[in-house]
């Protein structure tokens, strides 16, 4: 994605085609005598330009054909739109989000300027027809929930805009397929996106009775009590299993589509010292409105209603953005308050498990170095646990080995005693010696998340080992052989059927990766290991293409007509 | 303390000054060099400091004449440095030194020889040293330790200016000096855990036309070469940090035997790493017997006896570095083992010593009280294989390795394990 060129240069005559510059022209000479509508259209034009940048049409589109947009009249939305929800026990979603211009951090001052530029409608056209491209490469998902939902808005498209945003905003970055770089922070900006998609479509069902009465059922289930230690459910991945790497891995993607860097900032990086307040606000669920100004304390929760809504998120059944979204709306309550104590522990620890589970590894990155800190100022918390993590992310997604050693000599003798950090430990071990056969005996046997950072790392050695195999073994292996050893296992869905038998998976991820496989005269399959060492091969990640923009591929331009 | 005169605090004073404007004068490096070292404590520089603290007002002094107050932007600073240091207030003493030292830079662009590196030597010495001790000052008062950070920024100025000093012909004399600041940058870096801050430097160093390696200052060269072995040895990159080090420890003075031993520390793993075992006189004389069962380990392929000795030395081993290098030669180790029981098979049964029945390995393994099974001495064996360390192949069915005939147990020969 081309870099945001938000300052005026882009507006310059010069830079732009000629046909743009009469749409410029035209949008302008409506508001001749409207400054403050020239300026919102000149901020509107901004945006128009960025994402037509953004997307390669911006030499392409044809401008004299493009409709002109409507600045509407009333300033009074902005306001609206800074302000977080109102009291209302269901925040009011009616009003679509103002489509921010990517720089998130410009003056108050400037965006009151930024009316809303469109009407309501176009708005959630917009979004109607992104997010249905977005179903649409989802549905490896299991947890995907928000396919379920409709648009209570119009469908009406902008057919202009119909051809932007092509799907393949997805970055995937080596075959974890999972982003690499620390800096990559979870987009604020598309998770709140799909999640307005979410609560829009959510505030239909939860006004009916039904969904009241279960509403109620729920919260009942805070009332078993304090203390929920930490191996309750929602500790254990979904599906246990490297096989679950590729339906977490369609959940990453999702949220690491783009590098905005203006939300990079971490909810806590802001300056909080002139901003402690004391909350007041009793709303157990909030969504997550990253504050720019000294927050209203009516908005804020205090300490105990955070609790409650911690063990509202810990037990709720909905999908990971909503609980992310959740989370750092308390996360940010709890900053602003400077509250930092076993709640605030609690909080990161939840988040940074979670996280874990889908792949998130920017907002897990953030959690862990929150909890560094908090641990070091001695509260109390998971410790073994974290630093059990810590250590598989310095083996298995850097190849720093300073940093790995740094870690693994600041292990005190308690850690090392500690169950979690011995199998990391161990995992490190094996995973510098190559041992596949010890890797995988920890993947079963790892306590806590640990198998989540492991998957990382499972196709990898998989890939390893069979090349290792193809080399040593003569003539052949047998394939049942290699499913036990490289943690192939019978994995079973949801409903405890069993999907695919272990040995199955094992042939096709061995055909995957090209590897010759015959039939021996018992009828058992083998690897021939001579021929295998000759044709194996890492798959390129699926959509991956030689030039990186995969609308632009070769076999889509030579199908089209025109 | 005696009691020091106000009369007597000035003569101090203006004696200090009058040396400094001299040394300038005259280019007297040496001289200049003396009078900015103040973390070796010598007797002048303490006693100027007491002056100073004495007097309060030296900046009156330095105004006073032409010839001291030329010099101003220098030694003012300076001068509150000196006096913080007495103090023990390193924090303040170190940032009046920055100052002091950044100031000294400017004229020291200006001066047209070289004459001057052995001053700036010094200073990029007490930058760092300072810093180091101003950082432990912050940290135990709960502060974060910044300075030394900030030093490594201003070094990287000061070889900016050194690698930009070049005359008309294109090659400057003051340039000699980039490699000792360079070796204090490393020092810091490494202190600071940063060491991939280093590249940056290393690649000026080596690639930029206007350096001549061979120009620099011998003592400079070991340390920038025991240096980059280190990082090669971090990166494990054998090959290239045998050379390093090698050339460190024979260019090495032999008389200054720590620094030996501080070579020979990163050496010996890269030399275990490449199948060659130093003498265990080599390791008594140097005081580096942490090695000692590693090299037995080899000799014998004792497993047991790697892996205690890994542990007994771990702390020590991580913090240097070498413990990931050190692990390795478990595979080197396997290796030795196999080979013994190839040779103790020879002698009984030649015809039929080439292959090896697993289980006969697990025993092996259960003597030295290890416990693996099947599955983990298979995938051992097969890694062997695989790297070159055993030639021949795996008969999965019958569980037996079957050995080449000719050579099944190549030696490494200088070269590392394939990776």
């Amino acid at each position: 994605m081309s870099p945001n060129n938000a300052a005026d240069p882009m507006l310059k005559p010069t830079m732009l085609p000629k046909s743009l510059r009469g749409y410029v022209e035209r949008a302008f000479g409506r508001y001749k005598d409207d400054d403050a509508k020239r300026a919102a259209c000149e901020a509107y034009m901004k945006d128009i330009i960025t994402e037509a940048r953004a997307d390669g049409t911006l030499y392409t589109r044809d401008w004299d054909s493009e409709p002109l947009f409507t600045v509407p009249d009333s300033l009074s939305i902005s306001k609206a739109n800074i302000q977080t929800p109102t009291h209302a026990s269901i925040p009011n979603y009616n009003k679509s989000p103002v489509r921010r211009s990517k720089s998130r951090w410009e003056p108050l001052a400037e965006e009151k300027m930024l009316e809303k530029p469109v009407s309501a409608s176009n708005e959630i056209g917009k979004y109607g027809s992104w997010d249905r491209k977005t179903f649409s490469g989802y549905s490896a998902t299991k947890d995907n929930s928000l396919s379920s939902f409709r648009f209570s808005g119009p469908q009406q498209r902008t057919p202009s805009k119909s051809a932007q945003r092509p799907m393949k905003r997805q970055r995937i970055v080596n075959g974890t397929g999972l982003t690499n770089n620390d800096d990559d922070a979870s987009s604020d900006s598309d998770k709140e996106q799909s999640l307005t998609a979410y609560y829009s479509g959510a505030m239909a069902l939860a006004n009916n009775p039904e969904e009241k009465k279960r509403r109620e059922s729920r919260s009942k289930r805070f009332d078993r009590g304090q203390g929920h230690r930490p191996d309750i459910n929602y500790f254990k991945p979904k599906n246990a299993g490297p096989a679950n790497l590729y339906t977490r891995r369609a959940s990453a993607l999702m949220l690491s589509k783009s590098f905005d860097d203006s939300a990079n900032q971490a909810v806590e990086d802001i300056d909080w010292d002139a901003l402690t307040v004391k909350g007041t606000c009793q709303e157990i669920e909030k969504r997550f409105l990253r504050l720019t100004s000294a927050p209203d304390p009516s908005t804020v929760r205090p300490e105990d209603v955070l609790e409650k809504a911690l063990l509202m998120v810990q037990n709720s059944q909905k999908n990971y953005l909503y609980k992310c979204d959740q989370l750092k709306s308390i996360r940010q309550d709890i900053t602003v308050q400077r509250i930092r104590n076993q709640l605030t522990v609690k909080v990161y620890e939840t988040h940074a498990r979670l996280a874990m589970e889908v792949g998130d590894l920017a907002e897990y990155n953030q959690c862990q170095s929150q909890l560094q800190i908090l641990y070091s100022e001695g509260i109390e918390g998971c410790l073994m646990e974290f630093a059990a993590y810590n250590l598989l992310c310095v083996i298995l997604h850097s190849n720093n080995k300073k940093d790995l050693l740094t870690s693994m000599s600041r292990l005190t003798p308690e850690a090392k005693e500690d169950d979690a950090v011995k199998h990391a430990l161990a995992v490190r071990a094996a995973v510098t010696s190559g041992n596949y056969v010890t890797f995988f005996r920890l993947y079963k046997s790892a306590p806590n998340l640990n198998t989540c950072l492991m998957d990382l790392y499972v196709e990898k050695m998989r890939y390893k080992a069979a090349v290792c195999m193809s080399k040593s073994y003569r003539p052949t292996v047998p394939i049942s052989y290699i499913a036990q050893i490289l943690g192939f296992s019978n994995a079973a869905d949801e409903n405890g059927e069993t999907e695919l038998s272990g040995l199955d998976e094992c042939l096709e991820w061995l055909k995957a990766h090209g590897a010759s496989l015959i039939t021996d005269n018992t009828g058992e399959m083998q690897l021939d290991a001579k021929a295998s060492s000759s044709t194996l091969y890492m798959p390129e990640p699926e959509d991956a293409v030689a030039h990186g923009d995969s609308s632009l591929a070769v076999n889509d331009f030579l199908a089209r007509t025109t | 303390m005696a009691y020091l005169s106000m009369g007597e605090s000035h003569r101090r004073i203006t004696d200090y000054l009058n040396r400094f404007a001299d040394a300038i004068n005259y280019q007297d490096g040496d001289s200049l060099a003396r009078l900015f070292s103040v973390s070796s404590d010598s007797p002048s520089l303490l006693s100027l400091a007491d002056a100073l603290n004495v007097f309060q007002d030296a900046n009156r002094l330095i105004k006073q004449s032409e010839k001291f107050s030329q010099f101003g932007e220098v030694v003012a600073p300076f001068f509150r440095s000196l006096q913080c240091y007495r103090l023990g207030n390193l924090v303040d003493a170190y940032g009046a030194f920055e100052k002091a030292s950044n100031a000294f830079i400017q004229e020291f662009r200006n001066w047209e020889s070289g004459w001057a590196l052995e001053a700036l030597y010094v200073i990029a010495y007490e930058i760092r040293v300072l810093a180091e001790r101003a950082d432990r000052e912050l940290a135990s008062n709960g502060k974060s330790p910044e300075k030394l950070k900030g030093a490594g920024s201003f070094l990287m100025k000061v070889f900016g200016v050194l690698a930009g000093s070049c005359d008309l012909q294109g090659k400057g004399p003051k340039r000699v000096g980039a490699l000792y600041v360079t070796c204090q940058l490393f020092k810091i870096y490494f202190k600071l855990g940063t060491v991939n801050l280093c590249r940056s430097v290393i690649r000026s160093i080596e690639t930029a036309r206007i350096f001549d390696f061979e120009e620099f200052p011998i003592r400079d060269k070991v340390t920038y070469m025991y240096y980059t072995g280190r990082l090669e040895v971090l990166n494990e990159n054998f090959p290239a940090a045998d050379q390093k080090l090698s050339y460190a420890l024979t260019h090495c003075c032999l008389s200054k035997e720590a620094n030996i031993r501080m070579i020979l520390k990163y050496l010996i793993p890269v030399k275990l790493s490449i199948g060659i075992l130093p003498k265990k006189q080599l390791l008594e004389n140097y005081d580096l017997v942490e090695y000692n069962n590693i090299v037995e380990a080899l000799k014998r392929g004792d497993l047991r006896l790697l892996r205690s000795a890994l542990q007994e030395n771990e702390d020590q081993f991580l913090r240097s570095g070498v413990y990931l290098v050190l692990e390795k030669l478990e595979l080197q180790v396997y290796q030795r083992l196999l080979k013994k029981i190839y040779i103790i098979q020879k002698q009984k049964d030649p015809s039929k010593a080439h292959q090896v029945k697993l289980e006969v390995i697990v025993k092996a393994l259960k003597w030295l009280e290890i416990e693996m099974d099947l599955d983990e001495v298979e995938c051992i064996v097969a890694i062997l294989i695989y790297k070159n360390l055993m030639k021949g192949y795996f008969a999965h069915k019958s569980k037996v390795v079957v050995l080449s005939k000719q050579d099944p147990f190549p030696k490494l020969n200088g070269k590392p394990v394939a990776s």
